[in-house]
């Protein structure tokens, strides 16, 4: 590029519906892109993007239903094993996937149009793409069959999902973006995944819980989102105990200091 | 790579010097909203606070996990008081404290503002939107394992919300004692139907017991027979002593004059010996073997009803007991207090709330933007 190009560009950004524009294919093109890389073309492909979490809860359910875990309340154990789970693999798995996310797509940084940012985006869309398809096919499979019912209210149902991914995709960008600065984050991550994961509500309702154990566990925000999420599926069955402001709160914050430590390691990835 | 490193940091210096027009939206406008509100606008709200526990002899009933960890202090607090706390929030509260629309009117109140006040442009005045209002003013916590159930009602005067809390005190206690009564009255009620039956059986079966012996002439056939065989057998005896000394005098002189006095004898002997054997069994009606079977019948009736009645006594007796156990009444701990001044809104920091919630959304809102600026053509 030519000095005289870099000037230009300096005093008159371009107009931001074309950086959007812009910034869009990008997203899409590395989505595309990772979705090749990670399940290729052979066998079933680009399914295994919601197969592989379907598979996780199909298990996971068959367990639970087979042992019948006590889980504290009157919801048929298939149900609150899918809205559970469901929610689990949203959350969880994206810090995993964007953890590390950059060394294996450092030489695309060598495009100008394509920032950290993106390169972490697309993959929590991806990501989002597959846990919400697996819920979906899983609660339509399941109500056909006669395990479920169709949610009683299907916006709140939706509201905590997004909201839930949010807190994920927050969580993991910021710790996509620690993980640049220090490999402890994802030799941290791993053991703390798996030890929030009973914590997390995906196994219990939190009104099943004793008083002080209920305000412990509800300081976790993923747990209101499970929560939300339940009270929308199953509506009157279950007595839910959440604050949204709470995990919208943690949320903000969360993405604040995602943003912040995006533009903070952003100097430091050197493109070879 | 090198020349967006020099210029990011110089163009956001520009930007954050000069308040653009996401500061203003994002930051100055809710920042200024929540001064104009906590500031000005909001009322001062007057929180009157109790403390109550629902006492019982019963225990409590452990939870899931209680269960599952055998550990019986995970628990919920007694059904009673679960019930006093579901009551206080329910329409039922609202409608008996709202007699006489006394709850809506220490709502609106002119004094209250505009932001405050229940259905302040007179479109939303329902009893449900009433509900909607109330549950934003009570909250009842139940505060972890003791079962101490803690009520607080927000009004906008101190009197208005001491007054109400007394009220759904008192509203709360008449009803976990109509509940404990209730309990009561189903426990006794079946078991004083079936004394009072038991006792009407026993009766009927005393009577009639009583009947038979006058119109039979009996009173006990088993302890009458062995009298009558006894009288039977001395007569026996009697005869073959006759029979005897008749064949002695046969002997002896038979011309003797004393042998018909002796035929005499033994006929009446024997005459007597068939009428005493006929009326302990036998031929007749009156014998005591028949009477046997129907005094058998009676005495055995009479027995059942005397064991059912003193059986329906003892279960009463059981049944009051565990009234009086399962017996249950609220107890106050902190009588409803009467604010002398208003603790809330906590105007200070709902600003300072707002002020720090909306830079950070103002943060996160500049960075998404200018991460997609970086996005050139």
């Amino acid at each position: 590029m030519s000095a005289a190009g870099a000037t230009e560009l300096r005093r008159a950004p371009v107009p931001l519906g074309t950086a959007i524009a812009v910034q869009r294919r990008v997203i899409f093109a590395l989505l595309m892109r990772e979705a090749l890389t990670r399940y290729g073309r052979h066998n079933i492909g680009f399914l295994w993007l919601f197969v592989e979490p379907m598979i996780f809860t199909i298990g996971v359910t068959a367990l639970w239903s087979i042992t019948k875990t006590v889980h504290g309340s009157t919801i048929p154990i298939t149900a609150f094993a899918l809205t559970g789970y469901s929610s689990v693999l949203l959350w969880r798995n994206m810090p995993g996937r964007c953890i590390n996310a950059l060394m294996p797509n450092l030489p695309l940084l060598y495009h100008r149009n394509v920032r950290i940012f993106d390169i972490f985006v697309a993959r929590l869309l991806l990501e989002f793409a597959g846990a919400t398809m697996s819920f979906l096919l899983l609660a339509m499979l399941f109500t056909l069959i006669g395990w479920t019912q169709l949610p009683e209210n299907l916006l709140e149902v939706i509201g905590g999902w997004f909201i839930l991914a949010w807190f994920g995709m927050a969580l993991a960008l910021f710790l996509g973006a620690l993980s640049v600065r220090s490999e402890l984050v994802e030799k941290l991550w791993h053991p703390l995944s798996y030890l929030t994961f009973p914590l997390s509500g995906a196994a219990f309702m939190v009104d099943a819980l004793p008083r002080q154990a209920q305000d412990f566990v509800l300081l976790l925000p993923m747990v209101h989102g499970v929560e939300i999420v339940r009270e929308g599926y199953f509506g009157s069955y279950a007595r839910a105990h959440y604050d949204v402001g709470y995990i919208v709160a943690v949320a903000l914050v969360l993405t604040f200091l995602a943003l912040l430590q995006i533009r903070a390691v952003a100097p430091d990835i050197i493109v070879e | 790579m090198i020349e967006t490193a020099d210029t990011t940091p110089a163009r956001a210096r520009a930007r954050f010097r000069l308040p653009g027009p996401l500061f203003l939206l994002f930051v100055a406008l809710p920042t200024l909203a929540a001064l104009a509100y906590f500031g000005v606008l909001a009322s001062d709200v007057y929180v009157s606070e109790s403390r109550f526990i629902v006492r019982s002899q019963d225990k409590a009933t452990p939870t899931a996990l209680g269960l599952l960890l055998n550990n019986a202090t995970l628990s919920h607090g007694t059904p009673e008081s679960s019930a006093a706390q579901s009551y206080l929030l329910s329409r039922d509260a609202l409608s008996a404290l709202n007699h006489g629309n006394a709850y809506a009117r220490a709502y609106t109140r002119p004094g209250i503002s505009r932001f405050d006040r229940f259905d302040p442009l007179g479109l939303a005045g329902s009893f449900e939107d009433l509900y909607k209002y109330y549950e934003g003013h009570v909250r009842v916590d139940s505060d972890s394992t003791q079962g101490i159930t803690v009520l607080t009602v927000r009004a906008y005067t101190p009197a208005d919300a001491h007054v109400i809390n007394e009220q759904l005190l008192r509203l709360a206690e008449t009803t976990v004692n109509h509940m404990s009564e209730r309990a009561r009255h189903d426990l006794i009620t079946t078991s004083e139907r079936e004394v009072f039956d038991a006792k009407a059986a026993a009766r009927a079966a005393g009577a009639a017991l009583a009947r038979f012996r006058n119109t039979a002439g009996v009173i006990d056939p088993e302890k009458q027979a062995p009298i009558q065989y006894e009288l039977v057998s001395k007569l026996q005896d009697e005869l073959i002593e006759a029979r005897s000394d008749r064949r002695q005098l046969m002997i002896v002189a038979p011309q003797s004059a004393q042998i018909p006095a002796l035929d005499a004898r033994i006929k009446e002997i024997e005459t007597r010996i068939n009428e005493q054997s006929g009326l302990a069994a036998g031929n007749r009606k009156k014998s005591l073997a028949a009477a046997g079977e129907e005094y058998q019948r009676l005495s055995l009736e009479s027995d059942f009803a005397a064991k059912r009645l003193a059986a329906s006594l003892a279960s009463l007796e059981a049944a009051e007991n565990e009234a009086q156990r399962k017996s249950s009444y609220v107890e106050r701990i902190v009588e409803p207090n009467r604010p002398d001044s208003a603790i809330e809104p906590h105007r200070a920091r709902g600003i300072l709330t707002t002020l720090v919630f909306s830079l950070i959304v103002w943060g996160v809102a500049t960075m998404l933007i200018a991460g997609i600026r970086e996005h050139g053509s």
